[in-house]
């Protein structure tokens, strides 16, 4: 086992980056589908999370091995290979809607204008650095950017959550159970947390109560998200289906910005900071999924890669976010069902021993 | 090694890629000298089209004094996208409408959907939902040609006087775009917005009673009296450019009047229909329902005095309750009292015994309260207008009332006054 990140690294990603990557259109989506019940179609969705997290990190405690071991010692290199092979396209699967939102997050928000395409490539730059990397430079960036997460929240709540009518959410589930739980399903293609997970094992030293701790993690970043709701959708009300963006629009309303202008920009670019680490995370995992897989390891190269194919799909589908959105809402939760739910509950089955042992 | 050297080749090339992006691209970044902002638009209806008076703010390199000129520019067409479309044209600059303060809807527009009007405004992020919504007496680019007195530009004007401030005092009803929508798309599907008026400078109406605000009309009959009136009625069908307007102190004001504009009636909509404007007291009678007072004034009349009553620490509100399956609202204001004026002589040794507000005094502000409720209630069951918001609070808080008492909740439920007004002190 190599100690390549620590504990605390994988908290703060647990903590920081499932909340932002939640932040931009999550929120409008569950306002239309489930509306004043929007709450609880996503506390569906982190409670599942929220057990195979715990489920994964108290299989850490088990064994030493990383996930890739554990398939080689019981099911063979072949499999192992072929296994993280799909694991890899899974997270440039991941990668996919995020990116388009926030190109378009973006563009919408810290342009006045409508900008060209080429405003959001510089992006790629830094993702190929970055996707280069490996887990040492992701617990890293865990390290710098929870600061920033902490300070852009409490930023952006102290702005709007005066703002909110709590009645709001009145009468409280009224909507059509049905529809509570398509929401929780169409949005299922953003909860793949315990996949990171996976990947970190064996490559983290296991202390008692870590297990614990992680979960722990990842409800503080699921209460972040259910915060941002809540005050997205107390801001709005019956009128947030019709708000893109929710991070960016609930502080509008902070009498100050009315005087000294848009402050809470600010806090937003930080985020946006965040937002960007937590998106090339499974760009970095993907990379190291196929270095894995080949067993030849040249991560620039496949960050390069990677990166070519997703700037090329941004220039061929720039058009096409909401067909690619539909998709993914009505199809992927399949895929999603069985990567970052089924598998990660399955790896528990494989074996934590060596023969020898 | 090699592998090293080629990365290496690798990021110059790509650096050198987003070196030509950004030099031939600027990544969209703007020239402040070369934008126009639009800080208010007034939106017409004529036939079947739609007139857009955009105000806008054109950044002048100066090192000192104005370096903003403000100018209109119209559009028009079948939709306010369209209207708008063209006024970028004209400006020579595609802007969202972030910066757009004020929506101003001209009178004939109460004879079209509120929401056909201003659907553009919600559409996708085009605007905030930040801007405030006004209709206006005659047209709104009449009323956004106007010179106003107290400040250049009368959009910003007219935005003092739907300021926080004096909705803080009940003197107006203001709204921003998410307050229409969100009373609108509600159950109880009204909404209200103030109405903008445009008095000549130095007027005032007679009367006496405080809320008789305002005085020679300025804005009947079209009086176009802003610098370049708007383009001449648009210049045509395609409505042509109208610039002028205020120009950051320059001359061409020449004799205009001056306009002083007030805001205290209130405009009425019922499923994004107009049904009529509150009056004066009515609407304070709104505001003081609706909105969080710090000090409202109230005239009243005890005995031969008459007193105008100030009131600090204001509560108001409105509660639906079920009695024996009989809907009862009860529309209830609390506040602390003190005199601001009497007409009489004063003595200024008895203004020390004013601070305890004699009780037929408290007496007669409570009952010009309840008799402006009274007049705020016969509007809104004679209209069936739900602009209390007793729709809502049957869905929120009654909802097993709700599906019996949804379309009649209005004309069937008790309403009675809970209005307490004690001295300061």
């Amino acid at each position: 086992m190599t100690n390549k990140i620590s504990v605390r690294q994988i908290c703060f990603i647990l903590l920081a980056y499932t909340a932002v990557s939640k932040f931009i259109l999550y929120p409008t989506v569950l306002s239309f589908q489930s509306g004043r019940d929007l709450l609880f179609s996503a506390l569906i969705d982190f409670l599942v999370q929220g057990v195979i997290i715990w489920a994964v990190s108290y299989l850490c405690s088990r064994t030493e091995k990383t996930l890739f071991e554990l398939i080689e010692d019981t099911l063979g290199n072949i499999t192992a290979r072929i296994i993280y092979g799909l694991f890899a396209l899974f997270f440039i699967v991941c990668t996919i809607v995020p990116l388009f939102e926030q190109k378009v997050y973006v563009h919408a928000i810290f342009y006045d204008t409508i900008p060209s395409l080429g405003a959001f490539v510089p992006f790629f730059f830094f993702a190929v650095y970055a996707a280069s990397k490996g887990f040492q430079n992701i617990g890293r960036s865990a390290d710098i950017c929870l600061p920033i997460f902490l300070l852009s929240m409490l930023f952006i709540l102290g702005m709007s959550v005066l703002e909110v009518k709590w009645d709001n959410f009145l009468p409280i589930l009224k909507t059509p159970l049905k529809d509570v739980a398509g929401a929780s399903l169409g949005t299922m293609f953003r909860f793949f947390e315990p996949c990171w997970l996976l990947m970190f094992m064996g490559h983290f030293k296991y202390k008692k109560g870590d297990a614990a701790k992680i979960t722990l993690s990842y409800v503080g970043g699921a209460l972040f998200v259910i915060l941002i709701l809540a005050v997205f959708y107390g801001v709005y009300g019956d009128i947030s289906a019709s708000r893109q963006f929710a991070i960016s629009k609930i502080s509008l309303f902070f009498p100050a910005i009315e005087t000294v202008g848009r402050i809470d920009l600010i806090a937003l670019y930080a985020l946006e900071i965040v937002m960007l680490f937590a998106l090339v995370l499974n760009l970095q995992l993907a990379v190291h999924c196929i270095s894995k897989c080949t067993g030849y390891d040249n991560s620039p190269l496949y960050s390069l890669i990677i990166n070519a194919g997703l700037l090329l799909m941004l220039i061929f589908l720039d058009n096409k976010f909401n067909d690619i959105h539909t998709f993914w809402s009505s199809w992927m939760w399949i895929v999603f069902l069985i990567f970052a739910n089924i598998i990660p509950l399955l790896s528990w089955a494989l074996r934590r021993r060596r023969a020898r042992d | 090694m090699i592998k090293k050297k080629y990365t290496v080749i690798l990021y110059w090339l790509i650096m050198l890629a987003l070196l030509v992006m950004f030099f031939t691209n600027d990544f969209g970044l703007v020239d402040l000298s070369k934008t126009s902002v639009v800080v208010a638009v007034g939106v017409d209806v004529e036939d079947e089209e739609v007139m857009v008076t955009a105000q806008v703010a054109v950044p002048q390199p100066s090192q000192s004094g104005d370096n903003v000129k403000y100018v209109q520019v119209q559009g028009r067409g079948l939709t306010v996208a369209d209207c708008l479309n063209e006024i970028n044209s004209k400006t020579g600059f595609y802007p969202k409408l972030l910066f757009c303060k004020l929506i101003l809807i001209g009178e004939e527009c109460k004879d079209e959907e509120l929401f056909r009007v201003l659907g553009c405004f919600y559409r996708r992020n085009y605007s905030e939902l930040t801007a405030l919504v006004a209709m206006c007496k005659g047209k709104a680019m009449d009323m956004l040609a106007m010179p106003a007195t107290i400040s250049q530009e009368n959009s910003t004007a007219m935005q003092r006087a739907l300021s926080e401030e004096l909705k803080k005092s009940a003197n107006v009803s203001s709204v921003s775009l998410k307050d229409i929508a969100e009373s609108n798309y509600s159950v109880s599907r009204a909404c209200y917005m103030p109405f903008i008026e445009a008095n000549i400078e130095g007027t005032s109406e007679g009367g006496g009673d405080g809320d008789n605000v305002g005085g020679e009309s300025g804005s009947s009959g079209g009086q176009s009296q802003g610098g370049g009136s708007s383009g001449g009625e648009s210049g045509g069908s395609s409505g042509g450019g109208g610039s002028g307007g205020s120009s950051g102190g320059e001359g061409g004001q020449g004799e205009q009047k001056k306009m002083e504009f007030t805001a205290r009636q209130t405009a009425v909509f019922n499923d994004g229909k107009f049904v009529g404007l509150l009056d004066e007291s009515s609407s304070f009678a709104l505001n003081i329902l609706k909105n969080e007072i710090r000090l409202a004034v109230v005239p009243c009349d005890a005995g031969d005095t008459h007193y105008t009553v100030g009131l600090k620490n204001a509560d108001g509100g409105v509660k639906l309750k079920f009695e024996d399956a009989t809907p009862k609202l009860t529309l209830s204001f609390n506040a602390l009292a003190q005199i601001q004026g009497a007409k009489k002589v004063l003595d200024p040794d008895s203004v020390m015994f004013d601070d305890v507000v004699k009780p037929e005094v408290l007496k007669a502000a409570e009952d010009t309260i309840k008799q402006r409720f009274d007049e705020l209630m016969e509007l809104c069951v004679k209209t069936d207008s739900d602009i209390l918001g007793v729709r809502t609070l049957l869905h929120k808080y009654n909802y097993k009332y709700y599906e019996a008492f949804k379309d009649k909740i209005l004309s069937e439920m008790q309403v009675e006054y809970d209005v307490k007004i004690e001295s300061l002190n």
